[in-house]
């Protein structure tokens, strides 16, 4: 579906002739010309106006009656009045009708301040009220969720949240019950409003109906500032705004972005801010000694690892986490290569395509952008569990197929929450994107034999086919999670899904393309400094264990959970292990040597990448608390003591010298980021992208046979939830949703293993320690499939799966 | 007499206002059918009604009647069922069945009686039909309501009982038509509404 | 008076199936309106002069000429809600007639180029879905529906349903609120699709209308009221029940002569001229002609076409307060003017019932309903609105009277 295009129209408003783009709904357009016109239950970003609240009235010439703004496109020629006696009647009979509910009770309201009944009733309301009788009276406020308290006598039924709930985040858990002016929100039967998306009603309902428990009476608006950064708990980047009081993060909102969030945040983004005041936090440097680690001072521990690293000049390794900056990336890459001469310095999670596969599948020809995923014909997921991986495009998704009829196809091994808005959906076995991949490319046309394999990917022709149908669209999107693109054989997948992606969209066309759902949030970026090594993790891990790599560094990241391989020999074997870190991690606290204490993300500096290649720009918030110290101040003056010639005062200057070393980034400053970041393909630095690339078609090995599980064995993957992550394990807000190791299995091979939904299962993936979790029955999971929600991404393979000793039910 | 000020009517005396949300629950999604069993008749049911229509939501109210006949009421569980029949959420559907007034949420006794009491009803004694009906049967098995305008005022005051549509229905009857609907007998045969000649003189050519 | 049309035979006996009904000649228009084109047949229906029955008095004709003539999914529904206090003629209509119902369904459907059609009928009239359901099967068997699926919807209580953009959410599965207008269901209905909303009495006129001739049809009736209509009347009067009428005819020769006018030794109060939602009229204002423009002119009108007659054993505080009772309970709860407006019509009622009032509240409460009317999302708010106000302004004094009776029993 193309982008609509809107021409300007004339129009008068209380006198004034205002320009502004036709069919603009008229509470908008209004602005063009400095009227406001009050709303309770417009909301653009909620879909179709309901025209619910009444208090846009507007008396437009040539129509009797008065009419809503909120759902008014503005027509050229239109003559509206606002401030007639007719509309400011009308203006005060809503307000009033709205009081006589309400209960006065702002002085002790946390919406007081901020609240829009306020500010509404103060401009457009009478000032007096003539309601004598009794006002309704209830208990108050009461628990919607672990997260959300709501105060019914507040509620003004404005629709705000249960639209939220029902159109955007299609949860379908908020709801109206009853009606007329016994009308209430609430939900079935008792059960909390639990959602990825919950926190946004908190944002949007107008009164103080809805509030944050873990913000309640924290703090007024006159005590608070706010300051806009980036989310960088996952790829979707969303620009918030942090709510600081006395230096500390109380609350975190969204900051509206339409090409990055369109104004959401998911609970993750929302309430782990208290991670930032977690006690957990590591606040001052750290070294082992005598199998401890203790506090010491900055000298002491900087001297000790560039001592070290000296040392291990040559043989040192640095593994990159998801959330580091481009400018730590490149400080890090700059460090090891440049002045420790070793060249292992890796971002990603496991083997990844080859560098010239790579350059084609970044390139700006095939890049699609996130409103790409709003107005394409089809998009077509692949690999990836958006909400779980990169929430934001989850509801971006909804939308497009909602609003904008975009066809959706999803294929993946574990059954996603995106199937019912799909109209094609495929389930291959886990680890058979390769397969898939190859059977699309096939069904498209690119030779092989397609039932062959579609069995080979354990899905059927059918299914490969209907996803094909896809490809009729000529604004196509392809989203693809990094997974697919991992493991050993990533040249292989790379070179099929070129293929299919040569299929479906001509190169260079907008709004069509491909993106990436990385496994970090700042993968691309990453990549793009320079953070990638020609080994793979697993060969890096390999390598250490084996003793030819003596130094460790880990930025960000946790090998034990984040990374593909066997990293607890490595880290054993290592004699110095440099760990940068919020918390202690088991992987550090196990076997860090050295330990910086890592900044939050509300205190850092420097700029991040989104998976469409815009870079953003992350700001401090606030202070760093204790000893805290800038990450990309450490990695430089850990060059400086090692002898480079390196001099960074300030986070800006770290910022151009990373630019300085990356072409396609050349020339970038905090200030041309501004507040919106910028894409990099639409700078002129882009034509420093390589040129003379190869898209293929390529021709395609045959993809390996999958071994064929047997008895109590499944094919089986892990999955890390929303709610994975050392971030939302050290809020105490997000306990009740921290992701607990549960196994999802199919009716059919749940009956045959004697197990039942709620049972304790012993889960053991080849080759792996054993794991106990609950199982979830799923009607949806494929028979011969088996899930595994963990912090530990990415296994992948065969497991068996058995009732636990002493088995207790949940 | 003294004077008495009505409390807000809608107060805690609606059922939900003043009920928080139990922590201790999951939230409610759509229900798995691999976990939520139900009965074959009544899926068959649903299923049919669903088919009748080019969006299958549509189905929601005869799908909740399906409910409250079978369980008398549209129980959690059962709307639960019905849920997973039609891929919604459960909170849809009670959001529906709250909506209208035919279809209970909260237990309810076996034998519907409504009682008109809306204006051309009262004007011939409706309240006190629907007073005398109160006092004569008992709550454990009838659901007895004043009811909105039932579209029965040429035979004021009326009653629908299970469905049945009598009147007028005089105060002393009150008493047959609970010892009828006790013994399982006909409620008041010739006061069937639908056995009513036209009042209209002139359509009788 | 003309021979009536709706009401012709109507209690003769197996009418209600289709044999009988077939034997007088229904159906037969089915053949004769399929043999025109959706043009011709819309244009008759507009010459007829037809308008809607159920309460906004639309030309029929020209709403089913609205239909744009694209090849998408249209929609016919029957609007059989029937829930305006004091209305009962759809239901004795569907109860004697309902082939003629479905005859109409069909070649409505013509004329709008519907290929789709439902009716949805109030889940209270249990007995009456059961019989169209009797006669659909009827219907489809000899094969009338071939071409037109045709599904009886039943509701399950609520006024707000019979709101033709509340009927179409129900409908659709959802609850039943109304919908911002525009779009109007003509171009955006059911499903997003066009979609004809029609009463059941209009469509049970289209046959007739298809038999006659709309230029014949038209000379029935008042101007610009053609056609006869079927008049609920109710409350205090001697013989409450249906009657058919020609639209134009002296109001109190309906009231008195047909339907037996007040109880002996009664006077008429004041009545509601169109269902309960109409502005009430006094016992001066009987001579209005019973017709849309006539009753618009008197500051009322005729509605649904159910008179409500309310005698002097009566206090006008008690009609309004379970008029506005009514209201309350069946506001949708979506706009605020309606949804608060009603609620607080009420509670000052009852403020006034249980003694308390005082003549400002009076002031007050006209202030609320003026500023209910007009600023809503759907007409449900004016329903009450209106009424109200006009017996506040009309009976004034009694007002006053009773607050102070009542403040003395207080004392
Ligand atoms: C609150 C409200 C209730 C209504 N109830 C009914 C009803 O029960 N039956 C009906 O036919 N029309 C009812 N209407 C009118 C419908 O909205 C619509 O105008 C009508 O169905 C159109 O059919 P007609 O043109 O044949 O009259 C109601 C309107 C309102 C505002
Ligand atoms: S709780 Fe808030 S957002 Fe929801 S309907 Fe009430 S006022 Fe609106
Ligand atoms: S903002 Fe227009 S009706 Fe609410």
């Amino acid at each position: 579906m193309p982008r609509p295009f809107h021409r300007d129209i004339t129009f008068s408003i209380d006198g004034r002739e205002v320009t502004a783009p036709e069919n603009t709904i008229l509470v908008d357009a209004a602005k063009y010309g400095d009227v406001e016109i009050p709303v309770f239950c417009y909301e653009p970003k909620l879909g179709q106006p309901v025209g619910a609240c009444r208090m846009c009235l507007v008396e437009i010439e040539g129509i009797p009656k008065l009419q809503t703004a909120c759902s008014t496109p503005v027509k050229d020629g239109m003559v509206v009045h606002t401030l007639t006696d007719r509309v400011k009647e009308a203006q005060n009979a809503v307000v009033e009708f709205l009081l006589i509910n309400h209960p006065l009770d702002c002085p002790v309201c946390d919406k007081g301040g901020e609240c829009p009944l306020q500010d509404i009733s103060f401009g457009w309301g009478a000032g007096v009220s003539r309601f004598i009788e009794p006002k309704r009276h209830f208990e108050k406020p009461l628990s919607l969720s672990p997260l959300v308290a709501i105060d019914r006598e507040r509620c003004i039924l404005c629709y705000r949240c249960v639209r939220f709930s029902q159109e955007v985040a299609e949860d379908y858990q908020l709801v109206f019950e009853e009606r007329g002016a016994h009308t209430y929100v609430s939900t079935f039967n008792g059960h909390p409003y639990v959602a990825p998306f919950s926190g946004n009603i908190i944002e949007l309902c107008p009164v103080g109906a809805l509030t944050s428990k873990p913000y309640r009476f924290r703090a007024r608006p006159w005590d608070i500032e706010q300051a806009g950064s980036v989310c960088t708990l996952c790829p979707s980047q969303c620009n918030v705004s942090f709510t600081v009081r006395d230096d500390r993060v109380l609350r975190v909102l969204a900051r509206d972005h339409k090409e990055v969030d369109d104004g959401w945040l998911c609970d993750k983004g929302r309430f782990a801010y208290q991670a930032i005041h977690a006690d957990e936090r590591i606040t001052r440097p750290m070294i082992r000694d005598g199998g401890e680690l203790r506090e010491v001072s900055w000298d002491r521990a900087l001297d000790e690892a560039a001592a070290a690293l000296g040392r291990a000049r040559g043989k040192v390794a640095a593994v990159v986490g998801g959330q580091t900056s481009n400018e730590e990336g490149h400080l890090l890459s700059h460090l090891v290569r440049d002045v420790l001469g070793s060249s292992d310095v890796e971002s990603r999670v496991a083997g990844a395509p080859s560098a010239e596969l790579r350059v084609a599948l970044d390139h700006p020809d095939l890049q699609a952008t996130v409103p790409d995923i709003e107005f394409a014909h089809a998009v077509l997921v692949i690999d990836a569990e958006p909400v779980d991986d990169m929430p934001i495009i989850d509801l971006r998704i909804r939308k497009g197929v909602r609003r904008n009829h975009v066809k959706l196809g999803v294929a993946t091994s574990r059954p996603s929450s995106l199937d019912p808005n799909a109209s094609a959906v495929a389930r291959f076995a886990p680890g058979a994107g390769e397969a898939f991949l190859a059977a699309l490319n096939a069904a498209l046309g690119g030779g092989g034999v397609l039932s062959e394999l579609a069995e080979a990917a354990g899905t059927t022709e059918q299914a490969v086919r209907d996803v094909a149908a896809l490809f009729d669209a000529t604004d196509l999107v392809i989203l693809y999670g990094e997974r697919l693109l991992s493991g050993p054989r990533a040249d292989q997948t790379a070179r099929a899904l070129l293929n299919v992606a040569g299929k479906s969209f001509e190169r260079g066309r907008d709004g069509a393309g491909l993106m990436e759902i990385p496994a970090g949030t700042n993968s691309r970026g990453l990549r793009e400094v320079g953070c990638v090594s020609d080994r793979s993790p697993a060969e890096i891990a390999e390598a250490a264990a084996g003793g030819d790599l003596t130094a460790l560094y880990l930025l960000h990241t946790d090998p034990l959970v984040d990374l593909a391989g066997e990293w607890e020999p490595a880290l054993d074997r290592a004699t110095t292990v440099i760990a940068h870190s919020m918390f202690l991690t088991p992987g550090i606290a196990e076997h860090a040597t050295i330990v910086f204490p890592a900044e939050s993300w509300a205190e850092r500096e420097g700029t991040v990448t989104h998976p469409d290649g815009r870079l953003q720009r992350l700001r401090a918030g606030i202070g760093r608390p204790g000893d805290v110290r800038a990450c990309w101040q450490t990695l430089a003056e850990l060059s400086k003591r090692l002898g480079a010639d390196i001099s960074i005062l300030t986070g800006s200057m770290a910022t151009a010298q990373m630019a300085e070393h990356v072409p396609i980034y050349a020339g970038i400053t905090h200030d041309e980021l501004g507040g919106q970041g910028v894409r990099w393909q639409e700078r002129d630095a882009a034509s420093a992208y390589p040129g003379d690339v190869d898209f293929g078609p390529f021709g395609l090995e045959a993809p390996p046979v999958r071994p064929r599980p047997s008895g109590s064995e499944l094919q089986f993957a892990t999955f890390r939830s929303i709610w994975g992550g050392p971030e939302v394990a050290a809020s105490p807000a997000l306990q009740f949703l921290r992701s607990r190791p549960r196994v999802l299995l199919s009716p059919a091979d749940a009956q045959r293993l004697e197990l039942f939904d709620g049972l304790a299962a012993t889960v053991a993936p080849d080759g792996r320690e054993a794991v106990e979790a609950t199982v979830h029955v799923r009607d949806a999971v494929p028979e011969g499939s088996a899930f595994l929600e963990s912090d530990v991404a990415g296994v992948v393979g065969t497991a068996g799966i058995r009732k636990a000793e002493a088995a207790v039910v949940v | 007499m003294s004077i008495e000020v009505r409390r807000y009517e809608h107060g805690s005396r609606v059922p939900g206002w003043d009920e928080a949300a139990d922590l201790s629950k999951d939230p409610a999604q759509v229900p798995d059918p691999a976990t939520t069993p139900v009965p074959e008749d009544l899926r068959a049911e649903i299923e049919a009604h669903m088919a009748n229509y080019p969006d299958h939501r549509s189905a929601a109210i005869p799908a909740l009647a399906a409910v409250q006949r079978r369980y008398g009421w549209c129980t959690p569980e059962g709307i639960e069922q019905a849920a997973c029949v039609m891929r919604l959420t459960p909170a849809y559907l009670v959001a529906v069945a709250t909506f209208y007034d035919m279809l209970e949420t909260r237990p309810v006794a076996r034998h519907t009686i409504y009682v008109c009491t809306n204006i051309s009803c009262s004007l011939r004694g409706a309240d006190e039909l629907l007073a005398a009906f109160k006092d004569a049967g008992d709550e454990q098995e009838f659901n007895i309501r004043g009811f909105e305008c039932l579209g029965a005022c040429d035979i004021a005051p009326m009653a629908s009982v299970n469905g049945v549509y009598v009147g007028p229905v005089t105060r002393d009857e009150v008493p047959e038509v609970i010892a009828a609907l006790r013994q399982g007998r006909e409620v008041l045969p010739d006061k069937h509404l639908v056995k009513r000649p036209v009042a209209d003189p002139n359509a009788q050519t | 008076m003309t021979d009536p049309i709706l009401f012709k035979d109507i209690d003769e006996p197996g009418l209600r199936t289709l044999e009988v009904y077939r034997r007088r000649g229904g159906y037969d228009m089915v053949s004769k309106a399929l043999a025109m084109t959706r043009d011709e047949l819309v244009h008759d229906l507009e010459i007829s002069g037809l308008r809607g029955r159920g309460g906004a008095g639309f030309s029929m004709g020209k709403k089913a000429s609205f239909l744009p003539k694209t090849t998408m999914d249209k929609y016919l529904v029957c609007n059989a809600d029937e829930s305006e206090p004091g209305t009962f003629k759809d239901r004795e209509l569907m109860t004697k007639l309902p082939h003629m119902l479905i005859e109409g369904i069909i070649i409505a459907a013509h004329a709008a180029g519907a290929n789709r059609a439902f009716i949805y009928i109030r889940g209270e009239y249990q007995e009456v879905a059961d019989i169209l359901d009797a006669a659909l099967v009827e219907a489809r068997d000899a094969g009338y529906l071939d071409n037109l699926p045709l599904v009886v919807h039943r509701g399950a209580g609520a006024y707000i349903c019979g709101e033709e953009t509340g009927l179409l959410d129900s409908l659709e599965g959802k609850r039943g609120n109304p919908r911002l207008k525009p779009p109007f269901p003509a171009n955006q209905g059911l499903y997003q699709g066009p979609t004809l909303i029609n009463n059941v009495e209009t469509l049970m006129t289209v046959p007739h209308i298809v038999r006659m001739g709309g230029e014949s049809y038209a000379k029935i009736g008042a101007a610009n009221s053609t056609g006869t209509k079927v008049v609920s009347v109710s409350g205090n009067v001697q013989r409450p029940g249906n009657y058919e009428i020609e639209l134009g005819i002296a109001s109190r020769e309906l009231i008195y002569g047909l339907a037996g006018g007040p109880p002996e030794g009664r006077e008429i109060l004041f009545w509601f001229p169109g269902g309960s939602s109409s502005p009430v009229l006094t016992k001066d204002e009987l001579d209005v002609p019973y017709d849309f423009d006539s009753m618009a002119k008197a500051g009322s009108m005729i509605g649904s076409g159910a008179i409500i007659i309310v005698d002097d054993s009566n206090s006008v505080v008690d009609v309004a307060l379970k008029l506005a009772s009514f209201y309350r309970h069946e506001s949708c709860g979506k706009c605020t003017p309606c949804r608060e407006g009603t609620n607080w019509t009420v509670k000052v009622l009852e403020r006034i019932q249980s003694g308390l009032g005082t003549p400002m509240d009076l002031d007050i409460m006209a202030s609320v309903q003026d500023r209910i009317i007009g600023n809503c999302l759907c007409v449900l708010g004016d329903s009450m609105a209106m009424p109200i106000g006009s017996m506040i302004e009309k009976f004034r004094p009694q007002f006053e009277e009773y607050m102070e009776s009542r403040r003395e029993v207080a004392a």
